[in-house]
């Protein structure tokens, strides 16, 4: 008896049956044919023919395989895509498409894992980027109907100040004259010493016009906003406070409305307390109180300080109300000629206020980790496209059962959606990791940064990007798939086909573009990268290192008189002097790197007072004896300050570099005299009896603009808030005992914002740390990404020329022809997308100058270096398989297929 | 000459009519594939004839759909073979597609003019 079992199941071989129903039905046909078999002998037939006959009954039919597929499908749950007879069901084929995409991704660990991570990486890092751009910048201010709040600002450009704080009589006239605004409210930062229960605490807050809360749209959490009577002079002394001062200092009180607290020595009455998500201006502002201009104030027109936001009537836009605002600014010049001259009007929509010039970092960010995620999709394409190769047996008899190009197609994308969302999924992960330690990273001083997180929005965000990821890099499998040329793969059953030169043609893009557009990335990171080394190199003109700072601001509640001040300083001085470790202290206005402002106009001896927008203004910061000494500032030319000069002895200055070359160019600058005001003002002149080396006062990245130092015994209009301490020890080890040392002196004020000088130095530069931070992230994924990427459509190529190669080698090629024919290949596509990434990278990076310092957009050595880089990773990338290339024994390469 | 018959069947296979055969095959007592299969040329005096191929998977379908259930029987000193019995749902479909057949024919022969020897 002739064995039938194994041509039946060669028969079942594609069908990939459990192996129980196989054997089943092998079992039930080799009976028939044994039967028939037996029939035909037992009529006559030699064995010969009787084999023959039942074996040409079995393959008659060419219905088996296919008619059994379908059949079978519970058993073996392979959805074919049969079926120009069949009728489509959009829902039924899709879930069909999904179990089917799944058992092919689960079929292939090795490939859906490096896909489901680049892919998650991808898709990741915009999900984490895009949740602090939703929260930083897309997110409305918490504020009712807040598109309609503006900042408005005095235009002083003429003296570089395109947006200067309002002076109060200014705000005033504004406020009264407009018809755009519905209210408007003006705000000037202040601090104060909290006394009473507890260590006596420095709490900042704002002095704000009454009508603030209700121009906002907030109402407080408990109590009450203030009222317009509020807002004078003597019915000023109550408080606002905020949720969490009101949590961490009052326990919570339910009470507290009502009830007095101590401000700078005064006693405040509690009328609210705000909602704990209420923050304004910035979160560190943790209570309100009137402003109430007094007389003096009220009439001021030169001092510039307050901040200015308003409503728009409904209805109003906003160049309605610029135009508004530059006729009553233009009204006010001819009025108040003296001090106007050159004051304009500025209205800018609150929002860009508070989101401030983070802007175009996260910009840049948002494009970048597109960037990446594209080079993912890429090297997604490139493995689906592999295996699309290897798929064309598969594709092959789907379209000879019937299976329309459409059908493919959808299977195809339904695969690729099917391992974006997987990528999503992970990537989410990634982002929500990735957040908090992100969040290390943004700086304090933006708005909302606390608030970051992942919400419904982003994760909209995060399932949008993943479709669409997946449909892009399905897309080119899928293509070439649906054109597919049936013929030649049948009749063709190596894997030269035709479909595989044009597969290569489109890998040879994909790693041209991953390529470019990873170079536009490394461009970006690299001139980042290179300012902020510059950045870190800039000389501050004081020396930071070992030097404790903190805020120590006395009330002048209790320290009416400059007498008194000063006995304050110089005893905290002289005490902490003695401190063990202690090198020498100082008292001064600003410390350089922490606030702006305290300039002042000056005029110079023997010379016209300049017209009233030319006079120059000085930065100025009034300082104790041994100031330059402990913060490490150069004296260039003559003294620093000493115990001599006392408040009645001749009054003194010691200029910045610049201020001197500037004011007396060619001069020395030494025994020259200087005024504060104009000539004929009441001021004394000061005499310079020293130069010191130019600090940077507000900004590393900001060139030093004239300055000045007084001396705290002599000048008295700034108040020294800022105690320095130069120690050989570790700056913060030292602050519990300074502090100490003040409650000595006055056991009820307050000392805050403890740091050293180089906390300070780093926390002025964490907008620029935090680009550069992301974006080399950024950039370095996507070298990896591309080298990745390279790597694979190396090895692909290299295992696709087995055969040539063995012929070569046959022929006498040796290991270095060989290797430079691979890598050779390998350069071509990298050195073309160096090429095309180097023309994008010139236009793209203009886009990010804002962000440059001390390079420009098209620095060579930048450009130089990454070209660099990026040719040696690709080289590297393409030499392991190219390495492989050589391995091949030419005898088995031959024999292959 | 013989596998004229089962070029039509195959194609008769997707209309059904074949199904009707077998389910009559099956309706009064249980078979084994083989033996439907010689029935069905027996009765059609070779005129129809399906082979291996296109028996199975039609019998698995009929299975599939629960109109017949095939078992394994053993009976002593043979080898075991799966027999075929009509199921209840079987029936019903048997008796319909009996009906539709026999107005199919009376049609047909309305139309043709072919009338019984």
């Amino acid at each position: 008896m002739p064995d039938f079992k194994d041509k039946i199941r060669a028969r079942l071989a594609d069908l990939k049956l459990s192996p129980a129903r196989e054997n089943e039905i092998i079992e039930e046909l080799s009976q028939h044919l044994e039967d028939q078999y037996e029939q035909l002998i037992t009529r006559g037939a030699t064995e010969d023919e009787a084999y023959q006959t039942a074996l040409l009954d079995l393959n008659q039919s060419d219905l088996l395989e296919p008619e059994l597929r379908r059949i079978e499908r519970r058993v073996h749950h392979e959805p074919l895509g049969m079926g120009a007879d069949r009728k489509s069901h959009l829902l039924g084929d899709l879930w069909q498409d999904l179990r089917y995409g799944l058992r092919m991704l689960l079929k292939n660990p090795g490939f859906t894992a490096v896909a489901v991570i680049a892919l998650a990486l991808g898709i990741g890092a915009n999900s984490a980027i895009f949740s602090v751009v939703n929260t930083v910048l897309l997110r409305p201010l918490p504020y009712k109907n807040p598109e309609r709040l503006v900042m408005v600002w005095e235009d002083n450009s003429k003296q570089g100040f395109p947006r200067d704080t309002p002076s109060p009589a200014n705000f005033m006239d504004w406020r009264d004259q407009n018809h755009v605004f519905e209210s408007a409210a003006a705000l000037v930062e202040i601090s104060f010493n909290l006394t009473g229960a507890g260590d006596p605490e420095r709490i900042d807050g704002q002095r704000v016009s009454a009508s603030l809360f209700s121009l906002l749209g907030v109402e407080p959490q408990l109590g009450r906003a203030f009222r317009a009577e509020e807002d004078q002079p003597g019915g000023n002394h109550v408080v606002i406070i905020s949720h969490g001062l009101w949590q961490r200092r009052f326990g919570s009180d339910p009470g507290i409305v009502g009830k007095p607290i101590n401000l700078n020595g005064e006693s405040f009455t509690v009328v609210g307390v705000m909602p704990r998500t209420f923050q304004f201006p910035t979160r560190r502002d943790q209570l309100w109180v009137p402003i109430a201009f007094n007389a003096k104030e009220a009439g001021e027109r030169g001092n510039h300080y307050l901040e200015v936001i308003a409503r728009m009537k409904p209805g109003v836009r906003l160049q309605q109300a610029q135009a508004e605002m530059t006729t009553i600014a233009t009204r006010l010049q001819q009025q108040y000629p003296e001090t106007n001259t050159s004051i304009g009007a500025v209205v800018t929509p609150l929002h860009e206020h508070v989101v401030g010039d983070i802007k175009p970092a996260l910009l840049v960010l948002l494009g970048a980790v597109a960037f990446v995620l594209l080079i993912a999709c890429a090297n997604v394409a490139n493995l689906l496209l592999a295996r699309a190769a290897v798929r064309q047996k598969e594709i092959a008899l789907r379209l000879a059962l019937g299976a329309g190009r459409a059908r493919l197609i959808r299977q195809f994308l339904t695969e690729s959606v099917l391992l974006a969302a997987l990528g999503g999924g992970v990537g989410l992960l990634l982002a929500v990791v990735g957040l908090n330690v992100l969040k290390r990273f943004i700086p304090p001083n933006i708005s909302q940064a606390h608030a970051i997180a992942i919400d419904a929005k982003v994760l909209i965000f995060t399932v949008l990007v993943s479709l669409v990821t997946g449909l892009i890099f399905g897309l080119a499998p899928a293509t070439q798939a649906a054109n597919f040329n049936l013929n030649d793969t049948l009749k063709e059953s190596g894997r030269d086909s035709a479909a595989g030169s044009r597969g290569n043609r489109i890998r040879g893009l994909l790693v041209i573009s991953e390529v470019a557009v990873s170079f536009i990335l490394l461009i970006g990171a690299g001139l980042l990268i290179n300012s902020f080394l510059h950045l870190r190199n800039v000389d501050p003109g004081f020396r930071a290192e070992r030097a404790l700072t903190m805020k120590i601001v006395l009330p002048e509640t209790r320290y009416a008189d400059k007498e008194q001040r000063g006995i304050f300083y110089r005893e905290l001085i002289r005490r902490v002097e003695t401190l063990p470790g202690v090198i020498s202290a100082a008292v001064a206005t600003n410390l350089p790197l922490t606030e702006t402002g305290n300039s002042v106009g000056v005029s110079i001896e023997g010379r016209a007072d300049p017209a009233p927008d030319r006079v120059p203004i000085v930065i100025t910061r009034i300082i104790s004896p041994r100031y330059f000494e402990t913060m490490g500032i150069p004296l260039l030319k003559g003294r620093a300050f000493a115990e001599e000069d006392k408040a009645e002895s001749p009054a003194v200055v010691v200029l910045s570099e610049t201020t001197a070359r500037k004011f007396w160019p060619g001069e020395d600058a030494l025994g020259k005299h200087i005024k504060i005001g104009p000539t004929n003002s009441p001021n004394r002149w000061l005499t310079v009896v020293g130069v010191v080396k130019d600090v940077r006062q507000f900004e590393l990245v900001v060139e030093p603009k004239p300055q000045m130092y007084l001396p705290f015994t002599q000048a008295n209009f700034f108040e020294p808030r800022a105690l320095v301490v130069k120690t050989n020890l570790e700056p913060l080890s030292l602050a519990a005992t300074v502090r100490k040392t003040v409650w000595e002196i006055d056991k009820d004020q307050p000392v805050s914002d403890i740091a050293s000088m180089e906390n300070i130095v780093s926390e002025s530069v964490a907008r620029q740390r935090f680009s550069m931070l992301l974006l080399g992230i950024f950039a370095g994924l996507a070298l990896v990404l591309a080298a990745v990427g390279i790597y694979g459509v190396m090895s692909y190529s290299v295992a696709q020329r087995t055969r040539e190669i063995g012929i070569r080698m046959a022929l006498g090629a040796q290991r270095a022809d060989v290797l430079k024919l691979t890598i050779g290949q390998g350069l071509k596509l990298v050195v073309t997308g160096v090429a095309f990434g180097l023309a994008a990278a010139v236009i793209m990076t203009r886009l990010m100058s804002s962000l440059l310092f001390g390079v420009s957009a098209t620095d060579p050595m930048t450009f130089v270096t990454i070209s660099f880089v990026l040719v040696s990773v690709a080289v590297l990338a393409s030499y392991i398989p190219a390495l492989r290339a050589t391995r091949v024994d030419p005898m088995f390469a031959l024999r292959y297929q | 000459m013989s596998y004229i018959g089962s070029h039509i069947l195959d194609r008769e296979l997707k209309k059904g009519s074949a199904e009707l055969l077998i389910l009559s095959l099956v309706e009064d007592r249980p078979r084994h594939g083989y033996e439907i299969g010689q029935l069905i040329e027996l009765r059609s005096r070779g005129v129809l004839h399906f082979n291996v191929g296109s028996l199975y998977p039609l019998l698995y379908r009929l299975e599939n759909r629960g109109w017949i259930r095939g078992r394994w029987v053993e009976k002593p000193g043979q080898r075991r073979r799966r027999y075929y019995r009509l199921t209840a749902a079987g029936e019903k479909v048997l008796a319909a597609q009996r009906n539709n057949w026999r107005d199919f024919v009376q049609a047909i022969t309305r139309v043709t003019g072919v009338a019984h020897a």
